[in-house]
C-alpha cells in the first residue's frame, strides 16, 4: 500500500522531561519520525515539553510546540491546528497515556482526529495486564500467574493465592515506577500500597515470580498489510527480577538455541496479532526457564521503546523511522533498507558481532537509598559497545561508563572476604558484575556463580575467560607479551589502562609497545546483514583482528572529529548531546566530512545519518586517540560534549592531535581556581572570596579568614557531584574527609556562600575578537541551588538594564581574556546590586538548547562554525537587547520518587534528571506551564501547609497573605504560625511529624493537603522536614522548599485564575 | 577460544583460490580439507548448517562470530552424519550452556571427523567471497605454508566436477511411518533431505517412503503413491540428470512438490535453464514476496544453483498483467502485483509464485495444467523462520486434489507443522 492521501497533517507527541525510564531514546525516535513524516510531505505538529531535544529544533517538525504533553495542554495545540491523525507510540509511555485520555474525554473523536500508528484499543491490551493476560492466553501462550489488586487487602489475598515471593507491578506506569519484588508479606504491603498510590488508576499486578529465569526481549515490527518482521533479540545477562534498563543486556540473543529463539519469534509475531498492533515497531518481553525452555509471556509495548533505540543502533535498523513511514501507509516491502539502498527494509538484520549494553547509576547522588536492583529501574544511562565477541563487548561497554573501569575490576570488590562477596553476588547491583568478576578471580566455580547470582553460565564462562587471561598477561609481564598475544589480549577487550594495571606499567608504555609490535585497530561497519550487500553508510566500530582488513575509505573532504558526551548521567545529558549533534549539521554544511564519536545508543548523535561518519566506540583518551589516527581529522571537537571530552583534551593536544576552537590551555585556565582568580583579579572583576584546601586543617584555616556558610567542591567536575554547602567547622571537616575520595589528585575548593543572590546563567560566543551574549538566564531559585536543578526565566524578569549591561560587558571581557573560541558559560551571584563571578566552563553547557530554543539563534551551530575559521560578524545575529514578546521558564525535574529514602531537598549537588520548558506571555504564566508539564498538579484550592526555617520566617508572610486571600486554608506548624498569626493572617496550627498525633501525616494521609511550602532548615539532613518531604513525594503532593519557588508558584495560580494557559508555536516567535 | 585462555593449540590455515589466506587455530578434527567456501549469515542454528546434507562439497563460514554457544542438542540433527567439507568461525565456544546441550561443538567437530578453523576474521572472509563469489578454498592443519596451499587449491576439483548427492542420500530405501491415522502416501528422492522436512511431511499425516536419489520412475509409480516430494541436495542439480529423467516420467502422472534443489530439478524436467548464484542464499533473513497474498516471507534459504524463470518459455500475456515480455528482474512482479504465467512446451503453464526480494530471484513456482509446485527456499527452516511453513499444508491440498491449494489461507495463521515444533 502506498503512502496515504487522505491525510495531511500529523500530530506527534513527544515524551517530555528525561526522567528515569524515559529518557533521551524519544527524542532519537520522535526526531526520526518527525523527519520521516516531513520529508514524506506531511504536515507536522510536534507537542513536546522537553526543549533539550532535537526533535523541539524549529527545523524539525512543521509546528513546533514546546508545550505540556498533558490532555489539558494537548487539547488546546488540537483545537488550534486541527490535525487530522495523532501518532502516539514516539513518546514513550507518556504520549501513550495522554492519547488513551484525550480519547476517553472524546477529544479525537470531536475534532476528527484518527490515532495512526497504533490504536487506543491495543493501547489498553498492552497496558492493562489483565486484559494482556486474556489476550495472550486466548493465544495459547502462557503468562506468570498474576491477579490484579485494586486495594491493600485484595494484595495480600493475591499474593496469598499465588505464594510468595510474588512481583508487584503497577497499572500505567513509567519503566515500572512502583513496582518491585515481594518476598515477605511486610516488603507486599509496603510496596502495594506505593503503587496502588502511583498508578493512575489505583490499580496494581500481584504475579508470580519468575526469579532466574533468563529475560528475553524481541523487537518486532509489523506492517498494515501482516508482514512481521524480528530486528533484533536482546538477552539479559541478569536473569529476571531486574528491570531490563538496570541489565547488562547482550544483542542478539547467545545462549538460546535456533529452535527456541524462533518459538519466541513466532510468539512475538502472534502477540503483536493480537494484540492488534496495526503496524509499527513493539517490544515483547519473554522468560524462558533455564532448566526446561518454558517460556511465559511478561510483557508487550505497542510502541517504540528504550529496547528499539538499542536495538536500532545494534543492527543499523531504522525502527523509529520505519514505523512513521508504517503508520501512514507503507509496507515493509516498499522501504528501501538505508544501509544497502538495495534490498528492502522487509527483513530481518544479521548482525556479525556482538553488543552489549551497560546501564549507568547515579545512586551516589541519592544517599540513603537502597541500591539493589529490583524490577523498579533506576539507572540515569546507559553506554553500549561493539566487539566481536561478549568479551570484548563487555569490557569496551564496561570503560564506556567513564566510571573510573579500566577493566572488570573495582577496589571495593577485591577487598571483600569471601563471605562478603557471596553475600555481595547474590544481591542484584550495580557493582554485581565486578563483584562476580572477582569471585571467577577466586577460582570460585562457574557453578557455584551461577547458583548465587542467576546468571547464565555462558556469559559467566567468558567472563571467567576474561580473568583467565588476565593471569596469563599479569604473569607474562608486559615485556612477555609478543605481538599475537597482545592482539589476542585487544580481542579480548582489554584497554591500554588495564592491561598497564595488570603489567603494573604505566599506559603510554603499552601503547607505545602496542605500536611497536604493530598491534592496532581495524575499522568494521554496522551493515545489517554480517557482509552479505555493500553497505551505503559509514556506520563503524573497532575491533581487532589477524590480518588487519579494515573497511576504513579515505576522504573526499578534510574531516572533523566531534567528541560526544558518552552515557546519560545526572549532569551531563542530551543538552550535550544536541549540542554535537548541530555542530554535525553545522560543520557538513561548511563542506567538511563530519566524524562523530559517542557509546550512548539513546542519543540522536549515534544515528547514522546525523554525521557523515559515525564511530560507536567508547571516549578513553585510547579510544578517541585510535579513532583518530584512522581518520586523521584536521580538527577535534572538545568543548561541545560536556566535561567527557574536556577532561581528555590536554592529552590529545599533547600527541599532537588538532584541537578546533577553545584550546586545553584556555580550558585549564578557566578550570584552574588559582589562575582564574588571578585572572579576575587583573580584570578587575568581583568575585566571592575563595581559596583552595587540600587538607581538613586548612580548610579549616581558610574559613576563618572567608567566615561561613562556605560552599565547597572538588575541583574538575561536572553537575556539582560532591558539593555542598557548610555552616560549622565539623561540617567542614567531615566534608573534606569525604570529599577526598571523590577526585584524590584534586584538591577542594571553598568559596563564601552568597545567601539569598540571584543567580545567572550566561551562555555566549566568541571568535577571538567579537563575542555574542546568547542568553541571559534568571534563576528562580536563590544561589545555592545548583544551576542545573533552578528554575530559571529567559529573558531576565527582575534585574535592572544597569545590571544586564554589566553581566553582558564582563561576559565579553571574561571571554576575550580566556582565549575562548566557541561556546563559554558565565554563572553569576547578583547581590546588593554587586556582580560576582561564580564560575566560568570553556564550553557549552546544560542551557544553550534551552537558550537556542527560547531566543531563536542556535548557539551549538554558530559555535561550531567559529571553530571552523567563521567570524560572529559573517552571521547577522540578531541584537542582544532585542526585545521579547514572551518569556520561556526552564524547570528542572527531579526523580524523587525514583529513590525512595532520599532527601528531596535542593542543594547545590545538580539530582535533576531533565528539564522543561514553559513559553508564555508573562514569567507567572510560562511558570505555570512548566508545572503542568512536570504533572505537579496546581491545586487551585484547599488547604496549603507551611513550615518554614528560621530564615524565611521574615518573607513568608507576604506569600501566606497572598494564599489567603486567594481562599485556600492555612495549615502551619507551631513557629511558623506564630508568624503568620502575629501578621495577622489567619492559619490552624498543627503539629509537626515528631510531635503528637493528630499531626501533619494524619493530615496528608487523609488526603487533607494540597500543596506543601516546606524550607529545609539550614543544615539538619534528616529531621522533620525530611520526613515531610518524603511524605509529599509518595503522595504525589506538589511541594516547594525554596522561598524563591514559593513566590513564582502563587505568581503562577495567580495568573491561572484569570486565564487560561494559550499554546505558542515555536515558528511563530521568528 | 582465545590465544590467552588456551595455550598449545594447532595452527590451521585456511587457503582461497584467489590466493588469500587466513591463519588461525584448529577448532575441530585435524587434517586437511578442499571445497567450495560459501558464508551463512544466520545468527543462531549453527548445528542444523553442519548437519544438512546440502553443505556436501562445501566449506561454511559462518558470519555469526562467537559460535557453540548452546552446544549440541540432539533433537537438532538435519540428518545423521556431518557432510559439510569444513567450518570456519571466529570464536570457537568450549564451555557451552544450554538446558539440552549435550556436548560442546567442538567434541562434535573432532568426533565426526570434520576440520574447522577459528580466529579467523570471518567479516574479511565473507566480504572476500563477496566480491569474488563461492570460491575453492582449504583448511589445513598439516600444511601450513600459505604458497603451497594456496597452489593446492588451484589444484583440486570444483563443486560441480563431482555428483554429492549420490554421496548424502539414503543408500536403501525406508518408510516413515506416522503416529496417527496415514492421511496421505508419499515418495520422497533423497538427495540429501533434511529431517526437518521429513518432520514437515509426516506431522501432517504423509507416510513417506523415502527412496535413493537415483530410483527409477516406474519404481515408484508402480507404488501409486499419493504424492511425489524431491529433496533438497547439494552441488550441481546438472549433475542428478537421474532425478531429473524419473521428475520428467513423474510430473503429470502424480502431483509434484520439490524444495531447494528439488525445485532445480523440476525446472530442468520442464527443460528449464539452471543459474549459479555468484555467492548463493545462505542465511536465515531473506525477504520472499508471495505474490498471491502480497505478503513477505522472512526464509531461510540455502542454495547456490538456481532457476531462471524466464527460460521455462514464453510469458502468456492474458495471465500476465497483459504483459508479452519477460521483466529482466522479476521483482518488477512483486511491484506491480502480478504472478506472471509462462506457456512450458512440455507441461502448459507455469506460474511464477515467490519472488525474492534481495535480488530479484525466483522462488517458487507453481504448474498450472499439472498438479505440481516447488520452493527455491527452505519451508521447515531449521534453522530459521517458520514464515512459509504452510507450503507442507499446500502439498497436502494438492494431493487432495484441490486447485487453491497454495490459496492465501494456507499461509493464515501457523501451520500445523509450525505448531508441533
Amino acid at each position: 500500500m502506498p503512502r496515504r492521501d487522505d491525510i495531511h497533517k500529523i500530530l506527534v507527541l513527544g515524551s517530555g522531561p528525561i526522567v528515569i525510564g524515559q529518557a533521551c531514546e524519544f527524542d532519537y525516535s520522535g526526531t526520526q519520525a518527525c523527519r520521516a513524516l516531513v520529508g514524506e510531505g506531511y504536515e507536522v505538529v510536534l507537542v513536546n515539553s522537553n526543549p533539550a531535544t532535537i526533535m523541539t529544533d524549529p527545523e524539525t517538525a512543521t509546528r513546533t510546540y514546546v508545550e505540556p504533553i498533558t490532555a489539558d495542554s494537548v487539547e488546546r495545540v488540537i483545537a488550534r491546528e486541527h490535525p487530522d491523525a495523532l501518532l502516539p507510540n514516539m513518546g514513550g509511555q507518556t504520549a501513550l497515556n495522554c492519547a488513551v485520555e484525550l480519547d476517553r474525554r472524546g477529544v479525537l473523536k470531536r475534532h476528527g482526529i484518527e490515532v495512526i500508528g497504533c490504536d487506543i484499543p491495543s493501547i489498553r491490551i498492552g497496558e492493562d495486564r489483565e486484559l494482556f493476560a486474556r489476550a495472550m492466553r486466548d493465544i495459547g501462550l502462557s503468562v506468570a500467574e498474576a491477579r490484579i489488586a485494586r486495594s491493600l487487602e485484595e494484595a495480600r489475598e493475591a499474593a496469598t493465592r499465588i505464594g510468595l515471593p510474588v512481583v508487584v507491578r503497577p497499572s500505567f506506569t513509567l519503566g515500572g515506577a512502583g513496582g518491585g519484588m515481594a518476598h515477605t508479606v511486610d516488603e507486599l504491603e509496603r510496596i502495594a500500597s506505593q503503587g496502588l498510590e502511583l498508578s493512575p488508576v489505583g490499580e496494581v499486578l500481584i504475579e508470580q515470580s519468575l526469579e532466574g529465569w533468563k529475560e528475553i526481549e524481541m523487537e518486532v515490527m509489523r506492517d498494515a498489510a501482516g508482514n512481521g518482521i524480528v530486528v533484533c533479540s536482546i538477552e539479559n545477562l541478569d536473569p529476571m527480577g531486574v528491570h531490563t534498563g538496570d541489565s547488562i543486556t547482550v544483542a542478539p540473543c547467545q545462549t538460546l538455541s535456533d529452535v527456541e529463539l524462533q518459538r519466541l519469534r513466532d510468539y512475538s509475531l502472534a502477540v503483536l496479532d493480537r494484540v492488534g498492533v496495526a503496524c509499527g515497531g513493539s517490544n515483547v518481553q519473554f522468560a524462558v526457564n533455564p532448566a526446561s525452555g518454558e517460556v511465559v509471556v511478561i510483557e508487550m509495548n505497542p510502541r517504540v521503546s528504550r529496547s528499539s533505540a538499542l536495538a536500532s543502533k545494534a543492527t543499523g535498523f531504522p525502527i523509529a523511522k520505519e514505523a512513521a513511514l508504517l503508520a501512514v501507509g507503507y509496507t515493509l516491502d516498499e522501504i528501501a533498507n538505508d544501509i544497502t539502498r538495495a534490498t528492502p527494509a522487509c527483513f530481518e538484520p544479521s548482525i556479525d558481532y556482538v553488543v552489549v549494553k551497560v546501564p549507568r547509576f547515579a545512586f551516589e547522588k541519592f544517599k540513603g537509598t537502597s541500591e539493589t536492583l529490583t524490577t523498579r529501574m533506576k539507572s540515569v544511562g546507559e553506554a553500549m559497545a561493539i566487539g566481536r565477541t561478549f568479551e570484548e563487548a563487555l569490557q569496551k561497554a564496561i570503560r564506556s561508563l567513564e566510571d573510573g573501569h579500566a577493566g572488570l575490576v573495582e577496589p571495593e570488590a577485591v577487598r571483600a572476604s569471601d563471605e562478603q562477596l557471596g553475600k555481595l553476588i547474590a544481591r542484584p547491583s550495580s557493582h554485581r558484575i565486578f563483584q562476580v568478576a572477582e569471585a571467577l578471580r577466586r577460582a570460585w566455580p562457574v557453578g557455584r556463580v551461577h547458583q548465587l547470582t542467576g546468571i547464565d553460565p555462558w556469559f559467566l564462562y567468558r567472563m571467567r575467560d576474561i580473568i583467565i587471561a588476565e593471569k596469563t598477561i599479569a604473569a607474562s609481564g608486559l615485556e612477555g607479551l609478543d605481538a599475537p598475544h597482545l592482539l589476542a589480549a585487544k580481542q579480548m577487550g582489554f584497554s591500554d589502562m588495564r592491561l598497564a594495571e595488570l603489567c603494573g606499567q604505566r599506559e603510554d608504555v603499552v601503547r607505545a609497545i602496542r605500536k611497536v609490535l604493530g598491534v592496532h585497530p581495524v575499522v568494521k561497519t554496522v551493515d545489517t546483514c554480517a557482509g552479505e550487500f555493500a553497505a551505503r553508510t559509514s556506520y563503524h566500530y573497532l575491533t581487532y583482528e589477524s590480518g588487519n582488513a579494515s573497511e576504513h575509505e579515505s576522504a573526499s573532504r578534510p574531516r572533523v572529529l566531534i567528541l560526544s558526551a558518552g552515557p546519560n548521567r545526572i549532569g551531563q545529558g542530551i543538552e550535550f548531546d544536541y549540542c554535537c549533534v548541530h555542530a554535525a549539521y553545522a560543520l557538513h554544511d561548511e563542506g567538511f566530512e563530519t566524524v562523530m564519536l559517542n557509546c550512548n545508543p539513546e542519543t540522536v548523535s549515534t544515528d547514522y545519518d546525523t554525521s557523515d561518519r559515525l564511530y560507536f566506540e567508547p571516549l578513553t583518551f585510547e579510544d578517541v586517540m585510535s579513532v583518530v589516527e584512522i581518520e586523521r581529522p584536521v580538527g577535534v571537537i572538545v568543548t561541545l560534549g560536556g566535561q567527557t571530552p574536556i577532561n581528555i583534551a590536554r592529552r590529545l593536544k599533547e600527541e599532537g592531535v588538532p584541537i578546533m576552537g577553545t584550546q586545553p590551555e584556555a580550558i585549564d585556565l578557566a578550570e584552574d581556581r588559582e589562575r582564574f582568580s588571578r585572572l579576575l583579579d587583573e580584570l578587575a572583576i568581583p568575585y566571592p572570596a575563595s581559596c583552595v584546601a587540600q587538607t581538613p586543617e586548612e580548610a579549616v584555616r581558610a574559613a576563618r579568614t572567608i567566615g561561613y556558610p562556605l560552599l565547597v567542591r572538588p575541583s574538575y567536575v561536572l553537575g556539582g557531584r560532591g558539593m555542598g554547602i557548610v555552616y560549622t567547622d565539623g561540617e567542614l571537616t567531615s566534608y573534606m574527609e569525604q570529599a577526598s575520595h571523590v577526585t584524590p589528585d584534586h584538591p577542594v575548593y571553598l568559596d563564601a556562600f552568597l545567601e539569598d543572590a540571584v543567580e545567572l546563567d550566561v551562555d555566549a560566543l566568541c571568535d577571538g575578537k567579537d563575542v555574542y551574549v546568547g542568553a541571559i538566564l534568571e534563576h528562580i531559585e536563590e544561589c545555592g541551588i545548583h544551576s542545573g536543578d533552578s528554575a530559571c526565566c529567559f529573558p531576565s524578569f527582575s534585574l535592572s538594564e544597569r545590571i544586564v549591561a554589566n553581566v553582558r560587558e564582563t561576559t565579553r571581557r571574561l571571554a576575550l581574556a580566556c582565549g575562548i573560541r566557541g561556546l563559554l558559560n558565565v554563572q553569576y551571584a547578583v547581590k546588593d546590586e554587586q556582580v560576582y563571578v561564580i564560575e566560568l566552563n570553556p564550553r557549552a553547557s546544560r542551557t544553550v538548547p534551552f537558550d537556542s530554543k527560547a531566543s531563536g539563534v542556535p548557539l551549538a551551530k554558530f559555535a561550531a562554525r567559529i571553530m571552523a575559521g567563521r567570524t560572529i560578524g559573517e552571521f547577522d545575529l540578531p541584537p542582544e537587547d532585542r526585545p521579547f514578546g514572551y518569556f520561556a521558564v526552564k524547570e528542572a525535574v527531579m526523580p524523587w520518587a525514583r529513590f525512595p529514602g532520599t532527601d528531596t531537598r535542593l542543594g547545590p549537588e545538580m539530582k535533576s534528571t531533565g528539564e522543561v520548558m514553559g513559553l508564555d506571555k508573562t514569567f507567572p504564566l510560562a511558570y505555570a506551564k512548566t508545572r503542568e508539564a512536570i504533572e505537579y498538579r496546581i491545586p487551585m484550592e484547599g488547604t496549603v501547609f507551611v513550615s518554614v526555617n528560621d530564615r524565611d520566617k521574615r518573607s513568608i508572610a507576604p506569600v501566606a497573605l497572598a494564599l489567603s486571600g486567594m481562599g485556600y486554608d492555612i495549615v502551619a506548624t507551631t513557629g511558623t504560625a506564630r508568624v503568620l498569626r502575629a501578621a495577622g493572617i489567619p492559619c490552624t496550627q498543627i503539629n509537626m511529624v515528631s510531635e503528637p498525633h493528630p499531626n501533619i501525616v494524619d493530615a496528608i494521609e487523609q488526603g487533607r493537603i494540597a500543596f506543601m511550602i516546606n524550607t529545609p532548615g539550614g543544615h539538619r539532613s534528616r529531621g522533620d522536614g525530611f520526613r515531610i518531604r518524603s511524605m509529599a513525594v509518595s503522595h504525589g503532593i506538589d511541594l516547594v522548599t525554596a522561598m524563591s519557588g514559593a513566590t513564582a508558584l502563587i505568581q503562577a495560580i495567580a495568573a491561572l485564575r484569570k486565564g487560561s494557559l494559550e499554546p505558542y508555536a515555536l515558528q511563530d516567535l521568528r | 577460544m582465545n590465544l590467552l585462555v588456551s595455550e598449545g593449540r594447532s595452527p590451521a590455515l585456511l587457503a582461497l583460490e584467489d590466493g588469500t589466506t587466513f591463519a588461525g587455530w584448529s577448532a575441530g578434527a585435524a587434517g586437511e580439507t578442499f571445497g567450495e567456501v560459501v558464508f551463512n549469515t544466520s545468527m543462531t542454528g549453527y548445528q542444523e548448517i553442519l548437519s544438512d546434507p546440502s553443505y556436501a562439497g562445501q566449506i561454511v563460514t559462518l558470519t555469526y562470530p562467537q559460535v557453540g554457544n548452546y552446544g549440541i542438542c540432539e533433537d537438532d540433527f538435519q540428518a545423521p552424519r556431518l557432510h559439510l567439507c569444513g567450518l570456519v568461525v571466529r570464536d570457537m565456544c568450549h564451555t557451552p550452556s544450554n538446558w539440552r546441550s549435550v556436548a560442546s561443538l567442538p567434541e562434535l567437530l573432532r568426533s565426526r571427523e570434520v576440520v574447522a578453523i577459528e580466529g579467523v576474521d570471518t567479516r574479511a572472509l565473507t566480504l572476500r567471497i563477496r566480491g569474488g563469489g563461492a570460491m575453492r578454498a582449504a583448511i589445513s592443519t598439516t600444511d601450513l605454508d600459505p604458497k603451497s596451499l594456496v597452489a593446492r587449491v588451484r589444484r583440486s576439483s570444483g563443486i560441480s566436477d563431482r555428483n554429492h548427492v549420490a554421496h548424502v542420500s539414503c543408500g536403501i530405501a525406508r518408510t516413515e511411518r506416522v503416529d496417527g491415522a496415514v492421511k496421505k502416501r508419499v515418495v520422497a528422492y533423497d538427495c540429501g533431505m533434511k529431517k526437518g522436512i521429513l518432520d514437515g511431511l509426516t506431522s501432517l499425516g504423509c507416510e513417506v517412503r523415502v527412496v535413493p536419489w537415483n530410483t527409477p520412475a516406474r519404481e515408484v509409480l508402480a507404488l501409486d503413491p499419493d504424492g511425489v516430494f524431491f529433496s533438497n541436495g547439494p552441488g550441481d542439480p546438472s549433475q542428478v540428470w537421474a532425478t531429473v529423467e524419473a521428475a520428467r516420467e513423474i510430473l503429470g502422472e502424480k502431483p509434484v512438490f520439490g524444495i531447494c534443489l528439488g525445485s532445480q530439478i523440476v525446472t530442468l524436467a520442464a527443460r528449464g535453464r539452471i543459474e549459479k548464484l555468484p555467492y548463493g542464499h545462505h542465511g536465515g533473513n531473506e525477504p520472499v514476496m508471495n505474490l498471491f497474498t502480497g505478503r513477505v516471507e522472512i526464509t531461510s534459504q540455502n542454495h547456490n544453483f538456481g532457476t531462471v524463470f524466464q527460460s521455462l518459455g514464453p510469458l502468456v500475456p492474458e495471465e500476465s498483467g497483459g504483459l508479452s515480455a519477460h521483466e529482466k528482474e522479476l521483482r518488477a512482479w512483486s511491484r506491480r502485483g502480478v504472478a506472471p504465467v509462462v506457456r512450458n512446451p512440455l507441461w502448459g503453464r507455469i506460474q511464477l509464485t515467490h519472488v525474492n526480494l534481495n535480488d530479484g530471484t525466483p522462488e517458487g513456482m507453481r504448474f498450472l495444467d499439472i498438479p505440481a509446485f516447488c520452493c527455491q527456499y527452505h519451508p521447515e527452516a531449521r534453522p530459521g523462520p517458520s514464515d512459509a511453513s504452510y507450503f507442507f499444508d499446500s502439498f497436502l491440498r494438492l494431493m487432495e486434489g484441490r486447485n487453491d491449494f497454495l490459496a492465501p489461507d494456507a499461509n493464515d495463521g501457523r501451520s500445523a507443522y509450525a505448531q508441533a515444533r
